[in-house]
């Protein structure tokens, strides 16, 4: 029984993207500080997942996930974060869809699973950032000696992208998990999910 | 116009637990009429708008049996968006009623969303301006104006519409007293120009000229129904209803309540906002447990007072002298406490008692409990407090301040939207922190609560106290009625 | 009176861009977080946003991201290859982080600053940006004030019972966040359900096309900046593709 997406819809979506924006650009005051600026997606997705979960209680059409991401991706590039969030934002969002679809968006497991895959997105702000590693690199050329820069460069390519995914997707885990329990805590007892 | 036939609608889907939230609804109403219902919170006056507009079924999904129909029309079969061109809906709350930013687009939204031609569009602005007098409130942005004037724009915005029939959902329950005055202007204009108008209502001051009928509902079901000459002549206060005329109320605590009067002082309470001072108090004396009443315009000062006085503006370096110590800010961010008018923004806990506890110093169960005893909270002792009525949940606001000790409290508009019985709740609220020795110092547009409760008057204008005396109800009727 | 009001509907008085031109041109920026080429190719690019803001009255702002601009690329060429050690790295990734990144934010400030949500939406609907994508971003505009309102009155009432980062809740600090979190998401739920409410009682479903009363032109404006911003993303193109050929 699958309607198609109407104004509440929308309004939903509009008003829980405001939510998971304010708390990303809250949060992500503390990028910076240089070190914790490459942590930022796994600092999102643990504080996404409490209104996510309470997101999911209105969600019962195929595209919203999607669409969410679509939109926190615009304001993104809006705010001077280059295009790639939309691209990155619809993807996963979209991924995020298929997968709590599949429980027909009831399953609790599924759920979370679908909520750490949506936060992976939050690697689409830092993509801009982490195409600059050339420069990180040519700067420590200079100053660490190539042999040194030959050693590290592979990891800053490739290897700690796919770690921070991985990282990004585990607090999405938890955060998932402890987004359900606050939902049961507070949401269910005060009559709203 | 409209004709409601039998109909009985619960918001409950669970079969288990139906029960009806308006019940055999049957109802006429003929063009150019002006209808008011009223009765308690949850007597189903608003349900019954809500299936006067479409929301009902469209927004709200629930059981409904019988039927309403609009010149004739089911109404649960016209798409809503058709509705939209004939009935003009302004509800409670201008904060959540604007889908627009600036003002100017949110008077043309509805014939935006109604295809109209630009050539259109720019005519009935024009109109719509000029009838409502808006030439100072265009191209503003809806965060700068005052709760006045956002209901003013929101009758205007459907007004835009020239629907045939308004309805209307608690529109003054933020309205200070020259809004709610205004809005009867409003509501004049549409009587003259013929328009059905459906308003629920629990303040009923500003409506007495306006009004043809009156429908009177209790526990979701039509109990009586009056002309307005037979209206005026009942005993409202019987039917758990607001005055209707404020001329026939009283004061009634003429004297303070403590009998060896204190007072304390408030000096250099003054605040800059943009580096134009908006509050500017040099030295004042107020009496000591008392219940104050705080009124002026909106926009005068008062919230600005409010929260210096509670120690929360930073850059206000007042001083508060009381039994001959002075309190600086910090001092008086733990001795004062305030009510706010959403007072979800300061429930956190996950059940009553948890929300008593967090106050405490040391947590001590059995003191928590017989604070929610005296408040008459204690058989909630385990429920969410999200899941409590306003009156409750502001109970446990209360309970909270008493718990930490707070020897002044501050409401920000404690009775909006309230109907007489909780009215009555909140000034037996306020005697019995008076009692404890606390002093409460009320934010109001409600003249009724002043009169039932209030000893003592602060008369904000323009970031200036302009009067304060003990109740007199002659300086009250001036500012408040009309 | 009524005049006013007719100049009000429909002259713009001063400098004004098509909130599309704008849109084009934080596309075409964003590419230059990609690579990095000289100021004498860059050069049209980074100064399209410090223009924009300084003939829109921003002229504070304009100066200072054109003085940060030039600080950071003398750093970056003259400072940056004499230092070693951790101080190379904090200023690499500063002056990098700046000369890429900081046309672009500047430009999206602009965007936002400068937009009027309701010419905003009329722009989008010209184009045919589907209602889907329309309302929630309106939704947006509409409701991160009130947000921002909401937060400061938690804040104030946490204050005012002596909640915040204490001994008391440093303990368990999963109980601040959710003392934020749960009054800010019952007012959105809230919030979602009024809004939607009032928003179909004036006919928002309607599945007609919306009209509009702002009227959203090209202007003279939009094609000088336009013209521009494709000759910088050439230029910078040329300057790269030029690049490869010569290896």
């Amino acid at each position: 029984m699958m309607e198609s997406i109407n104004i509440k819809d929308l309004i939903t979506v509009g008003i829980f993207s405001v939510i998971n924006i304010i708390l990303i650009f809250t949060f992500g005051m503390l990028g910076y500080i240089p070190i914790l600026m490459l942590g930022l997606p796994i600092i999102g997705a643990l504080v996404w997942g409490i209104p996510f979960m309470l997101f999911l209680t209105r969600v019962n059409k195929f595209g919203m996930i999607t669409l969410m991401g679509l939109i926190i991706g615009i304001v993104m590039f809006l705010s001077g974060h280059t295009w790639i969030p939309i691209i990155v934002y619809t993807i996963t969002g979209l991924l995020s869809d298929i997968i709590i679809k599949t429980q027909n968006y009831s399953s609790i497991k599924t759920s979370i699973i679908g909520y750490a895959v949506f936060a992976v997105g939050l690697i689409g702000n830092m993509l801009p950032f982490f195409i600059l590693r050339d420069y990180y690199i040519s700067a420590m050329n200079a100053s660490m000696g190539v042999e040194y820069v030959n050693f590290i460069t592979p990891f800053l390519q490739y290897h700690f992208l796919i770690i921070l995914v991985i990282l990004t997707f585990i607090a999405g885990l938890i955060s998932g998990y402890v987004g359900k329990l606050v939902l049961k805590k507070h949401f269910k007892k005060a009559g709203m999910a | 116009m409209f004709k409601i036939d039998n109909l009985s609608f619960s918001y409950n889907t669970n079969e288990k637990e139906l029960k009806n939230n308006v019940e055999n609804i049957n109802l006429k109403i003929k063009k150019g009429e002006v209808v008011l219902l009223c009765g308690e919170s949850g007597c189903g006056k608003t349900t019954t708008t809500r299936c006067l507009n479409g929301l009902i079924p469209y927004f709200f999904n629930g059981q409904r049996t019988g039927e309403a129909y609009l010149n004739g029309k089911k109404i649960s079969e016209m798409p809503i968006y058709k509705l939209a061109e004939n009935i003009g809906s302004v509800f409670q709350d201008p904060k959540t009623q604007f889908f627009n930013v600036d003002t100017t687009s949110e008077i043309i939204f509805g014939c935006e969303n109604l295809s109209m031609p630009e050539n259109e569009l720019k005519k009935r602005l024009k109109t719509v301006v000029d009838e409502f007098k808006l030439y100072n409130l265009l191209d503003k942005s809806i965060f700068k104006i005052s709760g006045g004037e956002k209901q003013k724009i929101a009758c205007a915005s459907v007004n835009a519409v020239y629907p045939d029939a308004f309805i209307l959902d608690e529109p003054s329950s933020n309205l200070d007293s020259e809004s709610s005055w205004n809005l009867r202007d409003i509501l004049q204009k549409w009587k003259a120009d013929g328009k059905t108008v459906v308003i629920a209502e629990h303040k009923l001051f500003f409506l007495e000229d306006v009004l043809d009928r009156v429908i009177f509902f209790k526990n979701g079901k039509i109990e009586s129904e009056w002309n307005i000459d037979e209206f005026k002549k009942i005993n409202h206060r019987k039917l758990g209803l607001r005055q209707l005329n404020l001329n026939n109320l009283k004061v009634y605590h003429n004297d303070y309540y403590s009998k060896n009067q204190e007072f304390f002082e408030l000096k250099n309470f003054t605040f800059k906002y943009d580096k134009s001072p908006i509050l500017d108090i040099k030295h004042v004396q107020i009496p000591k447990n008392e219940i104050i009443a705080i009124i002026g315009k909106n926009g005068a000062g008062k919230s600005t007072f409010a929260h210096c006085l509670c120690g929360l503006e930073r850059s206000c370096k007042g001083e508060l002298i009381l039994d001959n110590k002075v309190l600086k800010r910090k001092e008086r961010l733990k001795k004062s406490y305030m009510v706010m008018q959403d007072v979800n923004h300061q429930l956190f806990a996950e059940s009553v008692i948890d929300e008593v506890l967090l106050s405490m110093d040391d947590e001590n169960e059995e003191l928590a409990e017989d604070i929610l005893k005296n408040l008459n909270l204690i058989h909630l002792r385990d429920v969410h407090p999200m899941a409590l009525s306003g009156g409750e949940k502001q109970r446990v606001a209360i309970a909270s301040a008493i718990a930490s000790k707070k020897e002044i409290l501050v409401f920000d508009e404690p009775t909006s939207g309230l109907d007489l019985k909780n009215m009555m709740d909140v000034s037996k609220n306020l005697i019995y922190l008076q009692k404890l020795g606390i002093t409460s110092f009320i934010i109001t547009h409600d003249y009724e609560l002043i009169l039932e409760t209030c000893t003592h008057i602060i008369h904000f204008d323009n970031g200036l106290i302009i009067d304060n005396y003990k109740i007199d109800e002659e300086k009250l009727k001036k500012f408040f009625i009309k | 009176m009524m005049e006013e009001l007719n100049t009000k509907l429909t002259n713009k008085s001063g400098f004004h861009m098509d909130p599309r031109t704008k849109i084009f041109i934080l596309i075409i920026l964003s590419f230059m977080v990609f690579n990095d080429a000289p100021l004498y190719i860059s050069g049209i690019l980074i100064l399209i946003p410090f223009t924009s803001l300084f003939l829109s009255n921003h002229k504070k702002m304009a100066t200072s991201y054109i003085l940060l601009y030039l600080i950071a690329t003398y750093l970056k060429i003259y400072v940056n290859p004499s230092l070693t050690g951790p101080s190379s790295m904090i200023s690499a990734s500063f002056t990098y982080t700046i000369t890429r990144m900081l046309p672009v934010i500047i430009m999206g400030t602009y965007t936002v600053i400068t937009t009027k949500v309701s010419e905003f939406v009329a722009s989008m609907e010209e184009i045919n940006v589907p209602k889907y994508i329309i309302i929630p971003l309106s939704v947006i505009f509409r409701y991160l004030p009130t947000i921002y309102e909401e937060i400061k009155s938690i804040r104030n009432a946490m204050r005012m019972r002596g909640i915040g980062l204490n001994f008391k809740t440093l303990k368990t600090p999963l109980k601040l966040v959710e003392f934020y979190m749960i009054p800010i998401l019952i007012s959105a739920v809230k919030t979602s359900d009024e809004l939607s409410a009032a928003s179909l009682t004036r006919g928002l479903s309607n599945p007609q096309r919306r009209t509009h009363l702002e009227i959203v032109n090209f202007s003279k404006t939009d094609a000088i900046f336009i013209i521009f911003a494709i000759l910088g993303v050439v230029m910078y193109a040329y300057y790269f593709i030029g690049d490869i050929l010569l290896v």
